[in-house]
């Protein structure tokens, strides 16, 4: 009797969970069917006037219908939350591809860039970076590179003088002068900066550009030794195997004086415009340090000897990004410089 | 410097490397070239010609003609010459031929079929001359023209010649190309064609080391007139315009010896000495090229008893030129120092052929070489002319010729790689150099006159010598033995560096400026031209001044890209330059940022304030009283950090800049010299912390930084920190003040904070403030 009587509650109340609509319909289902005073408890009250195999049998069922119904109560509790849980992450929805506020890192000068990662390089390579002033005595920017008043040589470049007799460097030798001084034999040094010659401004050409010197003064340094160097430099630079080739080139402060070309990195030496069919790009003069330049700078000449050369920042940062005109590189115009 | 590929042959015994091929090989072992072209390419095709008839083709100035031109046969062509007629040896253009770029062909002029055509020498390319066409003698109609041949130019870099007097001139190069080759060379000169005797003409000098060497020649019964076609067209295409057959052989000797020469017509010459010395003060000069010259005694003139008659080594004067009148003349082959030209050549800002020449050091030697040249081609320019005596030749002592000892190890050490001495004495021979062994490996070396003047003094110009003969490309790289050393530190580009990184990652762009100010921008920025560093010789105007800030750059850029943007930042690294007396201008490395939005609203000043918080932690603006021209007065800061100032923070006043720009500008010098604080760790504290918010009652322009800095006084050590929370202005505030909060946050090291703790710590900051006149919101 109590037991039938068990069943119908529990399949009632099991109906009523499943047709529950809410939460709150739920809590009045537990309410009535498992509360203090509700249909379970009504049963229960009856337990005493059954036998006492009766009373266990009966109490093990009534234990067990609660416990399936509280199950079915909280499952079904719980499938409320899941589904309130998920309108509120659906109803979250953003649109990811809207604009991000916020600023942007901007972007470093291309010359920059060059110029830090040919600084890396050769700090790697064991290579003191060096810098020298814009304004440059006459003396360390012509005489004591072996460049005297007078020589024509100093009509190769073309220079800016002050009212003052000083001038604006033509080149970045002048910090050669300066690394001697400060650094002494034997010394490994390069020098980028910013050089000035007086000419008119075209496309191609600027009163204002970059160059990076690089000097090695050690004992028993040979041609051999300056090629090895540039040859493992450019293969940084362009980040590819080089072949080079040094020819005469006449610059005061080297004897001998080269110019090194490569070989065209379009054509591969078969001939193409950039290389104006000549399979080669003159990229750096370069050479052993004349002895005057090295007794200028107070180091013997007969115990020691170097290398020393000048690469063109601005060319190569030209050649790296294929930029067409060199007037960009100083424009401030952010159309050019956020590119970089 | 064009070389002549026909000329340089004449003088190598069998060459046999094309023009193209021998531009490779001078590149590689002498001399940058600049390319190879053609020049009268067109004399393979054209030919002599008789004119059989011409009559004028009514309505035209043309005449039609009929030619022979041997066994090309007969041709009809239109010719506009005046002087084509009949009997007329002239050049003849068969169609087919390209000349100077323009192809002849048939066509019809006039009404007539025109086969090919009659030419001018211009067209030609031997001279100038398009009036008439070419008159020929002593030809037969058919022939090519006498000694005119397609030539190639082979262009050579002036720079790569900077130290090499000798290949001014094409024997130099026919030197180096015999030595290239291993071809014998011929010298042009053939010294018995200098006359014995004395010498009509006397030589003073006043100063042997501005004219090391004098030497001249007089000549009488001259004839002045045309040189021959071949002549003209060799000088032609090397640039060298020919002038008149005395002119010509002046050039020509130039152009193959290097020396330059002036003739004089003697006539015209005042006395019978021709004097060297400095110009005096006060003196001119009419010159060749009809300009007048005032000249300093810094130059050296060339004088007779009236004055000045050419400014040594530059220019010749107008009044003793060569004209048809001519019938004596004086023949000039000087050496003058070569700075001495330098200097009178850019000082008169006049360069010319002889200049060039002289500024690079020529050779003493040569100057009697280049007359006994000279005599053999004006014999056979100007027919019947006659040498008058023997050789004026003043000279200074001839110095002795440079003799260097050359190891063999010494030389191997620098080359990088192994040499035979066999080799080493065949390649100095091959470049004329004289070379003894006194012992095994040791070399005892003359150089040769021509090498001596500047270029070849030590053994390590004796290195290149051998190393470009042998050729660099010989030579195996090999690593160099470096020490394994950390190379010395760059703090300052390191600082800068990270500096870069710091910026752009707040969004700033990186911009270079030039380090040139214009005079207009000095005074608009109310700067002194006067106090900076100038340049003495500008491009432009716009460049006369070197910048001591880098504010009118970083405008000029604000100015330029707000046509392209509504809102950007960019910053650059750079130096300013002051003046100081007596010593190089001091170069102080500034950072300035911008940042800049189109809006009229309150701008982007706390943005820029942050990027300065952001490079220098913990520093602190201070209102600037004195504002300058270009900063808006009442939104300009000095920016201190750890007690010095260091920059400066500014909008720019609305005259300067429409829209609000706001710059950050740090002095990096000083920055770099106050060093990082040292970081010490702190313990973590342990225990909780209290937090409760104050206002206080300040004026309009009280600072937030003030009062914060007065609170932080009264707070004591238990303020952990202090923030401003917001300020306000209106009701209930009386008009005029506003109230400024803050959250503290106060705790201790070694205790919880006790509620009345905290309300001491509170009542503390009230009452203290209060004192200072400031009323609180508690």
């Amino acid at each position: 009797m109590l037991e039938s009587q068990l069943q119908a509650l529990a399949a009632s109340a099991q109906q009523r969970i499943d047709a529950a609509a809410s939460p709150d319909a739920l809590e009045a289902v537990r309410v009535e069917v498992l509360g203090r005073k509700g249909a379970l408890a009504e049963v229960s009250k009856g337990m005493g006037k059954l036998t006492p195999t009766d009373r266990v049998r009966i109490g093990k069922l009534l234990n067990s219908t609660k416990t399936t119904l509280e199950s079915a109560l909280d499952a079904r509790l719980k499938s409320f939350a899941d589904a309130a849980l998920a309108a509120r992450l659906d109803a979250e929805w953003l649109d990811v591809t809207l604009p991000a506020p916020g600023t942007r890192p901007g972007a470093l000068h291309p010359l920059t860039r060059i110029q830090q990662e040919l600084e890396d390089l050769f700090t790697s390579m064991g290579v003191a970076v060096l810098d020298g002033p814009e304004v440059e005595s006459e003396y360390n920017n012509f005489d004591a590179l072996n460049i005297p008043p007078d020589h024509p040589a100093r009509d190769m470049q073309d220079t800016f003088w002050l009212s003052s007799g000083q001038c604006l460097r033509t080149h970045t030798s002048p910090v050669q002068v300066r690394g001697m001084a400060k650094l002494g034999p034997p010394l490994l040094m390069i020098a980028p900066g910013r050089v000035f010659r007086n000419e008119e401004v075209d496309a191609s050409h600027e009163h204002t550009f970059y160059q990076l010197e690089g000097m090695m003064v050690d004992r028993n340094v040979s041609i051999a030794h300056m090629l090895y160097f540039m040859r493992t430099l450019l293969k940084h630079i362009f980040n590819r195997e080089v072949t080079v080739r040094l020819r005469p080139g006449y610059f005061p402060f080297v004897e001998p004086g080269f110019e090194l070309d490569i070989q065209c990195l379009i054509c591969n030496g078969s001939g193409c415009p950039v290389c104006k069919q000549s399979g080669w790009v003159e990229l750096l003069p370069c050479g052993l340090v004349h002895p005057n330049v090295l007794r200028m700078g107070g180091i013997d000449p007969d115990r020691w000897g170097g290398f020393a050369f000048g690469l063109g920042l601005t060319r190569l940062v030209m050649m790296r990004y294929g930029i067409d005109d060199i007037r960009w590189l100083q424009s401030g115009d952010l159309r050019f410089l956020r590119q970089f | 410097m064009k070389f002549s590929y026909n000329w340089i042959r004449e003088m190598v015994d069998g060459l046999d490397v094309a023009p193209h091929d021998l531009m490779q090989l001078i590149t590689i072992k002498t001399a940058e070239c600049e390319g190879v072209e053609e020049a009268g390419s067109h004399f393979a095709k054209v030919v002599a010609a008789r004119v059989l008839e011409a009559e004028p083709i009514p309505g035209s100035h043309n005449r039609k003609a009929r030619i022979d031109a041997g066994p090309l046969g007969e041709r009809t062509l239109v010719c506009g010459a005046s002087n084509c007629r009949a009997g007329l040896l002239t050049a003849y253009v068969p169609s087919g031929t390209g000349l100077e770029g323009t192809h002849i062909g048939k066509r019809v002029v006039s009404g007539i079929e025109s086969d090919g055509m009659l030419a001018s020498a211009r067209e030609l390319g031997i001279n100038k001359d398009h009036e008439t066409i070419v008159e020929l003698d002593a030809v037969t109609p058919g022939e090519s023209l006498p000694r005119l041949q397609p030539d190639h130019l082979i262009e050579v870099d002036n720079k790569s010649l900077t130290h090499r007097p000798d290949l001014w001139g094409h024997h130099g190069m026919a030197r180096e190309v015999s030595a290239i080759t291993g071809k014998p060379l011929r010298d042009p000169v053939d010294m018995t064609r200098i006359p014995q005797g004395p010498a009509p003409v006397k030589i003073a000098i006043e100063d042997f080391t501005l004219c090391p060497r004098y030497s001249a020649l007089a000549f009488e019964n001259v004839t002045v007139q045309a040189s021959p076609l071949w002549f003209q067209h060799r000088l032609q295409i090397l640039g060298l315009n020919p002038i008149n057959n005395i002119v010509d052989v002046t050039n020509y000797v130039m152009a193959e010896l290097a020396q330059p020469m002036h003739a004089f017509d003697a006539g015209k010459l005042a006395g019978d000495t021709i004097f060297v010395r400095n110009a005096r003060e006060g003196e001119t000069a009419d010159a060749l090229n009809g300009e007048t010259y005032a000249l300093t005694p810094a130059a050296l003139v060339i004088a007779d008893a009236s004055g000045p008659i050419a400014i040594a080594g530059v220019i010749g004067g107008a009044h003793s030129a060569i004209g048809d009148s001519t019938t004596r003349l004086v023949l000039e082959s000087a050496n003058f120092h070569a700075a001495c030209v330098r200097r009178t050549s850019s000082r008169l800002k006049l360069r010319t052929d002889a200049s060039m020449r002289f500024e690079k050091s020529q050779d003493p030697v040569n100057t009697v070489r280049a007359l006994a040249r000279a005599v053999e081609l004006l014999e056979l320019v100007s027919p019947g002319i006659r040498l008058v005596g023997g050789l004026g030749d003043l000279a200074a002592p001839p110095k002795p010729a440079p003799v260097i000892e050359l190891h063999m190890d010494w030389l191997i050490r620098k080359l990088g790689r192994d040499i035979e001495p066999a080799e080493v004495q065949r390649i100095l021979e091959a470049l004329h150099f004289t070379v003894e062994a006194p012992a095994a490996g040791v070399f005892i070396v003359t150089v040769p006159s021509w090498r001596a003047t500047k270029d070849i003094s030590i053994k390590d110009d004796l290195i290149e010598e051998i190393g470009r003969m042998i050729g660099y490309a010989t030579i195996t790289p090999v690593a160099p033995v470096t020490p394994t050393e950390a190379p010395a530190d760059n703090p300052r580009r390191r600082f800068h560096r990270q500096l870069r990184q710091l910026v752009t990652a707040q969004g700033f762009d990186e911009v270079y400026n030039y380090s040139f100010l214009s005079e207009d921008d000095a005074r608009r920025f109310s700067l002194d031209p006067a106090a900076h560093v100038t340049v003495a010789n500008p491009i432009s105007i716009d460049q006369a001044l070197l910048r001591q800030t880098l504010i009118p750059g970083i405008w000029k850029n604000i100015q330029e890209n707000s046509k392209h943007f509504d809102e950007f930042r960019l910053f650059e690294i750079g130096y300013e330059i002051h003046r100081r007396a007596d010593a190089l201008p001091e170069e102080v490395p500034h950072l300035a940022a911008a940042v800049y939005q189109k809006t009229k609203e309150a701008g982007p000043l706390y943005e820029a304030k942050r990027l300065a918080e952001c490079i220098l932690p913990g520093c602190e603006l201070r209102p600037a009283g004195d504002a300058a021209v270009h900063e808006h007065p009442a939104r300009t800061a000095g920016i201190l950090w750890r007690g010095e100032t260091v920059g400066r923070l500014f909008e720019f006043h609305p005259n300067f800049v429409e829209g609000r720009a706001v710059v950050v500008d740090l002095n990096l010098g000083r920055i770099e010299a106050m060093g990082s604080p040292e970081k010490r760790y702190q313990p973590v504290r342990r225990y909780p912390e209290s937090a409760f918010d104050l206002s206080v009652i300040g004026q309009r322009r009280t600072l937030a930084g003030d009062v914060e800095k007065l609170i932080r006084g009264f707070a004591g050590p238990q303020l952990e920190s202090i923030r401003f929370l917001r300020q306000y202005e209106g009701a209930p505030l009386a008009d005029g003040a506003k109230s400024i909060s803050f959250r503290l946050v106060v705790a201790s090291r070694d205790h919880t904070l006790s509620n009345e703790e905290v309300t001491a710590v509170r009542d503390a900051i009230i009452d203290g403030m209060r004192r200072e006149g400031f009323d609180m919101r508690v």
